[in-house]
């Protein structure tokens, strides 16, 4: 059970704006969160990663990530991130990523072939395209096993072709490992394909809903 | 009208010129202000810009045509030097005899003379380089004279000019060798003789000759040669002497 | 006869200059990037100080402050019976102030244009602020980590107003070849100070060479890659 109760004041391309967001969330569950640019759907990922500050309260299978008296750094947060731009370790290989996250040689190994690029482990990343660097930001985010998965516009960068390929990946992902996950997307055809539930997010709030409304 | 303006601006350019430029030795620095103002006692219009320096570094400069219009050196050899080049009117002239001083800012028991030394209390001795400055030249004769240059040759830091080694003598050192003419800056006037510095013996040492050389190379012959004179008449010999210096 | 040690004593002080500075400049590199204190432009200011200040009024407030004669020099010399000042450990000590900006801003800036979601991907990975710079952040800027090293190291070779004021010229000890090289031409013996400008300036060449070459050795390997 994901629990949160966020507030923060956010100065972004809309101007000032409040965000006050809170949900709950049954473990396992795929959220898309959907809406337009500078509502504050990135702020919300970021602020559940620990990466940005808001006021409130986050609790996650039962441990506390933020409340009145406790903030859990991030580095204690279990969470898969995904960044548009990939964010990978630019001076390592496609294992080497995986590895530093945890060493554990056999799962990495599986993670690499789940995603279709176990022939590339010892290649440096920065000569991969596109899709290969978010396959191995989605291995390595997947290696600590972490409790949350979070996807920032991941396949904003990529090509038709591999939009698809990459959404089935996530898919099988999901039913592999059961991550709860919260996928930020503009796009309709992969949140139907994704989604459990939609989160519209305007001018800072959430309004909840089911697949229905897309 | 008009004829007046050019002649007052003719007047003021010849009169009230470009300033005089005197080159002067680090040791003379402290008396050069009020030689300066004896000067100008007689020479009220005439503007006089004083260049430090450590008189080898001046000499080279003026070989390479620095526009100085006189050199007050701390020794001989560079005026000479000057001389033979042609770079000077007149072969140099003695316009001052320098002395060496022990210099300690914390008063000590000056009665040894320079064996005070070699006490294990002195760590360090602040003499100015033998091999560019004139008064290190005098400095390191007047030891080995007393037989303690090589026994105190772990203990020296070299000032690169005789200014620097005042300053090193004042801030960091525990004994300096420095010119006598120092002690009588505004600065160090206070300092009492026997206590916090003594006179090295005249027989240790040559005598620092200190040559004054006219330049060739001028533009205010006039004005040179007026403060040339004035530096070998009584008043300015008046001013040396209550400087430390001797004739 | 030439004699090397001016050139010993320049090499060793800058060798141990740059190896000091950059385990102490490093963090504080570091945390200057990713901080938002409200300090920061404060300490950024007094960390470029040393560059504005001229070196011979640097050198003589560093001696002024080690001297033995004041507060913090005499209670050096009491307590742990060390003399800086006319020493090789002072000036090495000023050397390290005199250099600090040049070791701390290439750093910085190298930092500064890391791409931020790199640096968070550490974080979440469950690395610490430390072992994220010693495993991420440092190996991705090695150009500027080699421009922060590289000037370091020449800035020091080739300093001269601090050492001279806090060194006292002490063959063997604090006597370096800009300082030895300037004490030729004091002296008017310009074919000595020609001959050893010469191989102060081959020396250097070699060593800067040596880096900037081994570096580009190492990104052809990950080109090829």
């Amino acid at each position: 059970m994901i629990e949160l109760s966020l507030e923060k004041k956010l100065f972004g391309s809309r101007g000032a704006m409040t965000l006050k967001m809170s949900a709950t969330l049954k473990r396992g569950t795929f959220v898309v969160i959907m809406g337009e640019s500078g509502a504050g759907k990135s702020t919300l990922l970021r602020t559940i990663a620990g990466l940005e500050s808001a006021k409130g309260s986050l609790v996650v299978h039962g441990e506390v990530w933020q409340d009145e008296t406790t903030l859990l750094p991030i580095q204690q947060r279990e969470v898969g991130f995904l960044f548009q731009d990939y964010a990978l370790f630019e001076n390592m290989s496609v294992e080497e990523n995986l590895l530093f996250v945890k060493e554990n040689r056999p799962f990495a190994k599986e993670l690499l072939e789940m995603m279709e690029i176990e022939g590339l482990a010892t290649r440096n990343v920065t000569t991969l395209s596109g899709g290969q660097k978010q396959r191995v930001a989605l291995a390595r985010a997947l290696m600590r096993r972490p409790k949350l998965l979070l996807l920032d516009e991941p396949f904003s960068s990529l090509d038709p072709r591999m939009r698809k390929k990459l959404t089935q990946k996530i898919k099988a992902i999901h039913t592999h490992f059961g991550t709860t996950t919260l996928m930020v997307s503009h796009d309709v055809s992969e949140a139907k394909a994704l989604a459990d539930e939609v989160w519209f997010v305007q001018e800072g709030e959430i309004c909840p809903s089911g697949i229905e409304v897309l | 009208m008009r004829r007046v303006w050019i002649v007052m601006m003719l007047l003021g350019v010849v009169g009230y010129g470009a300033p005089l430029r005197v080159a002067v030795a680090a040791n003379v620095s402290y008396a050069i202000e009020p030689l300066i103002e004896a000067f100008h006692k007689s020479y009220p219009h005439t503007k006089v810009e004083v260049v430090l320096g450590s008189s080898g570094k001046l000499t080279a400069q003026i070989r390479h045509g620095a526009p100085y219009d006189l050199f007050l050196s701390a020794n001989m050899r560079y005026p000479e030097a000057l001389y033979k080049e042609g770079l000077s009117v007149t072969k140099p002239v003695v316009y001052a005899k320098g002395s060496l001083a022990l210099l300690s800012m914390k008063p000590r028991d000056f009665s040894q003379g320079l064996a005070l030394l070699t006490q294990p209390a002195i760590h360090k001795i602040a003499i100015a380089n033998p091999h560019t400055a004139p008064y290190g030249v005098a400095a390191a004769e007047a030891l080995r004279h007393q037989h303690l240059y090589d026994r105190l040759k772990p203990k020296f830091v070299y000032g690169e000019s005789v200014g620097q080694t005042l300053t090193y003598a004042m801030h960091a050192a525990d004994v300096g060798l420095v010119a006598k003419s120092a002690l009588f800056s505004p600065k160090l006037r206070h300092l009492k003789e026997g206590e916090s510095w003594q006179e090295v013996e005249g027989r240790f040492y040559h005598p620092i000759l200190q040559g004054m050389v006219r330049l060739r190379r001028t533009k205010q012959k006039r004005e040179r040669d007026a403060f040339y004179h004035f530096m070998l008449g009584e008043r300015a010999q008046e001013v040396l002497v209550s400087y430390g210096y001797s004739l | 006869m030439i004699d090397l040690q001016p050139f010993v004593v320049s090499f060793k002080l800058a060798g141990l200059t740059t190896a000091i500075l950059f385990f102490v400049a490093l963090p504080f590199a570091w945390w200057l990037s990713q901080t938002e204190s409200r300090s920061k432009p404060l300490l950024e200011a007094l960390t470029a100080l040393p560059i504005v200040l001229p070196p011979s009024v640097l050198g003589f407030y560093l001696l002024v402050t080690l001297s033995p004669q004041s507060a913090f020099g005499g209670w050096l010399s009491e307590t742990f019976g060390v003399e800086l000042v006319f020493t090789f450990w002072g000036v090495l000590v000023a050397s390290c102030f005199y250099s600090f900006p040049f070791m701390v801003q290439p750093l910085q800036n190298g930092f500064e244009s890391l791409n931020r979601h790199m640096i968070e991907a550490s974080y979440l990975a469950g690395k610490s602020r430390l072992e994220t710079l010693w495993y991420v952040a440092l190996p991705n800027i090695t150009p500027s980590l080699l421009t922060a090293l590289m000037i370091t190291f020449a800035h020091t070779v080739g300093e001269f107003g601090v050492v001279l004021m806090v060194g006292g010229s002490i063959p063997g000890e604090t006597k370096v070849a800009s300082v030895a090289i300037y004490e030729m031409v004091e002296m008017m013996d310009y074919t000595q100070a020609h001959i050893y400008a010469g191989l102060m300036l081959g020396m250097s060449f070699m060593v800067l060479f040596g880096v900037y070459f081994f570096n580009h050795r190492q990104k052809q390997k990950v080109r090829k890659h």
